[in-house]
């Protein structure tokens, strides 16, 4: 899902840290259960730039019906089905424009119904109980009931994309036409939260049938705002607004039409020239290049993440040799220079990061990950070496020439301390399948962004490692039963206080085990024309402000454009 | 000339025959289960099912080959295991924006080398001659993915004439679908002016001291007569040449163009289809744009014996 050379700043990072969560294979599901809240914005995200009036993507004065908008995103997607395609940034773009989530994310980071109206527990949290909106249709005419509901769950769940993060649920029944009724493993408090990602978008009846019988990329049927109108791959995907909505008097927009620009600086041309009236990044550049200029809006994720941000990292093989010692991974970590990195990188905006969680997280907490430091990096070098001899690291990434730049910084840093290292550039989608089949020592990566830390268990649990060679959701096949235990306590605790202790515990044992390398926060941000109104200001049905921003993800359902 | 065009036809066949053999054996090439190989992550049971119906691994070589060669006469050239589009979809999408490119470079092109190098083959070493060979010079050296940012930094963002990026099909409107391919159209000439200027240049100097033109010239013709009548023609052989080879690489050979300037080409989708491991794709453009490649210099060849039928002679 990368695009080739890309240029500046963007590429590098896009391609760096090479996607491993949404490129490829079963791997997306970090883009979608975790990156991704899926159709959950984020009023209260952060917003980073200038504005001519109020505050970036909050709508002032009336909305206003009618109009279209055009956005330039990061990079074309491969289709519009959940069970099969690989939805990352894009992609939820996309969904948020034609589905709608069964439960999306309110602003303090709960789960708020979206599509359904209620989703209740039992006592014990291991059943939990969805009832649907009455009266809602999808594009095709037909009505949204349980029945579909439950198709969508059992094509999902047989998907060996999706099914994995569904190992949780034992069975998904209707119970009667707008009632689901899902049966999990375990007592698990957070479930719905599943929900606002890939899972929870549910497509129309007919388009799963029409899968089933063949058609592998079906025109897209769903209940959202707009309605599918073309797609033209690396050019463009229009939607018109659905006149049926069950949302009265949404959506404003007449039209929304999405336009691929994989160059970040094209992108922004772009909109400076009005080929497109908001855009989306992942360049730190961008940001601190449009923060202070006026006649745009931006938001981006420097403040304000939900649960945990997006983290770029080095994911260091636990079952190859030599990272399989955990005195070298203790030495590789000590002997990386993230400030350094960021310097090249982070346009002197992005975070350096040393766990899954950001300061202000409530689960954040002080651990022992290790800090720079090249004479005790030496010190373990050296012991290693009198065991076995040099420790060769080869590190896996790809041949974008910024991005080999960086990794010959992480090269020298290393070989200073003892190492020798190797750098082996490899093509987007053979860095994924070999991140997932584990045929790596150490490779790039950014992933998670979850709302709910619950989310990374298929990517942290003992239980989905595979042998070398092997599809394996625990890319670094770090078994710790500790981080085993806490992601389970922390699934099954219903208090806050006991939630908290198990991923703090999880984050804590992340940074003894180092199983990655973190290096900084993935950054996002959405910049718009100042006419563009109300773009991080997205409300529940049932009222109450939505998550909006995430991942440089927005709901285009309340977005208006001033006159 | 018939037997000549006939014989051309021929190696052409050939040519097309061994084009589609290697098309085809480039996903056999592949190490290991080709189907593993091909799909990666996405080795889904829908996916292989796919796969192995298109290419018919289960069956012995030659019948694949059979099989796929049949298809393709067809109009079946697969389909994208990423997005499921088939490949003439992609190509026929695509290839109007590289065809549009193409045409619209190769004009600007010519337009600008041609009535240069004729007006500076007359006086050779004159001040307009140094200047604008040192300009041919500058630009060959430089790409496309230096000139666009520069265009679209002056000519879209700072001047405003023309948007930075997209394309409108012809069929939506026709004064749009120019205003956006004036850049990207830009930035891929410069390289083609100052090749066919340098060759022309130097073809025209070297006719014009040809016998046949003093001899033209003791009879009292105008310069402008000696220049259109007679040395014009002969002095077109390696332009013809240069511009078949070029207009053969610029199809799906523009893809910087396209990223750069977002453009649904073919060019951009083969790099696509090449980095995401779409074997399938890249499979299928490769051997339309292999086969449109052999069939431009079959028509330059074509030309050529009108220009000169001396080569069909020889």
């Amino acid at each position: 899902m990368t695009t080739p050379a890309e240029t500046p700043d963007e590429i590098t990072r896009r391609s760096f840290i090479s996607r491993s969560a949404v490129a490829g294979g079963a791997v997306v599901l970090a883009g979608t259960a975790g990156a991704a809240l899926a159709g959950c914005g984020s009023s209260s995200s952060s917003s980073g730039g200038s504005s001519t009036s109020g505050t970036p993507g909050v709508g002032t004065g009336q909305p206003v019906k009618g109009g279209s908008l055009t956005v330039g995103i990061l990079a074309e997607i491969d289709g519009f089905y959940p069970p099969s395609n690989h939805w990352d940034t894009n992609g939820f773009l996309y969904a948020n424009t034609i589905y709608d989530p069964l439960v999306a994310v309110d602003t303090k980071g709960n789960y708020a119904p979206y599509l359904c109206k209620s989703i209740t527990p039992n006592s014990t949290n291991d059943t939990w109980t969805m009832t649907l909106r009455p009266g809602v249709k999808f594009s095709d005419g037909s009505a949204l009931t349980a029945a579909v509901v439950v198709s969508n769950y059992n094509a999902l769940k047989a998907s060996l994309l999706t099914g994995q993060a569904l190992q949780q649920v034992v069975s998904c029944t209707a119970s009667d036409d707008m009632t689901v009724v899902y049966t999990l493993q375990g007592p698990n408090a957070t479930f719905p939260l599943g929900l606002t990602s890939q899972l929870g978008y549910v497509v129309g009846q007919s388009m799963i049938d029409a899968v089933k019988s063949g058609k592998a990329n079906p025109t897209p049927v769903g209940t959202g705002p707009f309605i599918y109108e073309s797609w033209q791959p690396n050019d463009h995907f229009t939607a018109t607004r659905n006149p049926n909505y069950w949302r009265a008097g949404l959506p404003y927009l007449d039209q929304i039409t999405f336009k691929p620009i994989p160059d970040t600086v094209q992108r922004e041309s772009t909109l400076k020239t009005s080929g497109i009236d908001m855009m989306i990044s992942s360049d730190p550049g961008t940001i601190k290049r449009f923060e202070n200029q006026s006649n745009y809006q931006m938001v981006d994720t420097r403040t304000g993440v939900i649960g945990e941000p997006t983290v770029a990292y080095i994911a260091l093989n636990t079952e190859q040799e030599p990272t399989n010692d955990l005195s070298i991974r203790q030495a590789l970590a000590h002997g990386l220079n993230t400030a350094v990195l960021l310097k090249i990188f982070g346009a002197g905006i992005a975070k350096a990061m040393t766990g899954i969680f950001l300061p202000d997280s409530p689960y954040y907490s002080e651990t022992n990950y290790p800090a720079y430091d090249q004479a005790k990096a030496r010190q373990l070098v050296n012991a290693y070496k009198a065991r076995h001899g040099t420790p060769t690291i080869t590190l896996t990434t790809i041949p974008d020439p910024k991005i080999i730049q960086v990794s010959q910084a992480i090269q020298q840093m290393w070989n200073e301390v003892g190492f020798d290292v190797q750098i082996n550039p490899i093509q987007q989608a053979d860095l994924v399948t070999d991140l997932v089949v584990g045929k790596f020592q150490a490779i790039t990566a950014y992933q998670f962004g979850n709302v709910t830390p619950d989310l990374n268990y298929v990517w942290w649990s003992t239980t989905t490692i595979s042998p070398i060679g092997k599809i394996g959701l625990n890319f670094p096949r770090n078994a710790d039963p500790i981080i085993e235990e806490s992601m389970l306590a922390g699934r099954h605790a219903t208090d806050q206080a006991t939630r908290v202790k198990a991923y703090q515990t999880v984050n804590e044992r992340l940074a003894k085990d180092l199983p990655y390398l973190w290096l900084e926060q993935w950054l996002f941000s959405e910049i718009a024309q100042d006419r563009v109104q109300n773009f991080a200001n997205p409300t529940l049905p049932d009222g109450g402000a939505q998550y909006a921003f995430d991942e440089g993800i927005f709901v285009p359902t309340q977005i208006w454009l001033a006159g | 000339m018939g037997k000549y065009l006939a014989r051309r036809a021929a190696q052409l066949l050939v040519v097309s025959f061994i084009i589609s053999v290697l098309a085809f054996l480039l996903v056999h090439l592949l190490p290991g289960d080709p189907s593993v190989t091909i799909l990666g992550t996405n080795d889904t049971e829908a996916n292989r099912a796919i796969l192995f119906k298109q290419l018919g691994l289960d069956k012995p070589l030659w019948q694949q080959y059979i099989t796929w060669v049949t298809a393709i006469f067809h109009g079946d050239l697969g389909q994208s295991y990423l997005n499921h589009l088939p490949v003439t979809q992609i190509l026929t999408t695509g290839f109007p924006v590289d065809l549009e490119l193409i045409v619209i470079s190769q004009i600007i092109a010519f337009s600008v080398a041609i009535p240069l190098a004729l007006v500076v083959a007359r006086k050779p070493n004159q001040p307009l001659d140094t200047a604008s060979s040192t300009a041919a010079f500058g630009l060959l050296a430089l790409p496309p993915f230096v000139v666009a940012p520069i265009m679209v930094a002056v000519f879209a963002v700072g001047l405003g004439w023309f948007p930075a990026t997209g394309w409108v099909p012809l069929t939506q409107s026709f004064t749009e679908n120019l205003h956006h391919m004036i850049l990207p159209s830009l930035a891929i000439t410069a390289g083609s002016i100052a090749v066919y200027y340098r060759l022309f240049r130097s073809d025209l100097i070297a006719t014009l001291q040809e016998d046949f033109i003093t001899m033209a010239r003791s009879k009292g013709l105008t310069n402008r007569r000696i220049m259109w009548r007679h040395a014009f023609r002969p002095s077109t052989f390696s332009l013809l040449a240069a511009a078949g080879v070029n207009i053969g690489a610029l199809i799906a050979g523009t893809f910087v163009v396209e990223f750069l300037f977002a453009l649904p080409g073919i060019g951009y989708s083969l790099v696509q289809a090449v980095y995401q491991r779409d074997y399938l794709v890249v499979q299928g453009i490769s051997l339309v744009v292999a086969i449109a490649f052999v069939l431009i210099q079959f028509i330059v060849d074509f030309i050529f014996t009108v220009v000169d039928p001396r080569v069909v002679r020889e």
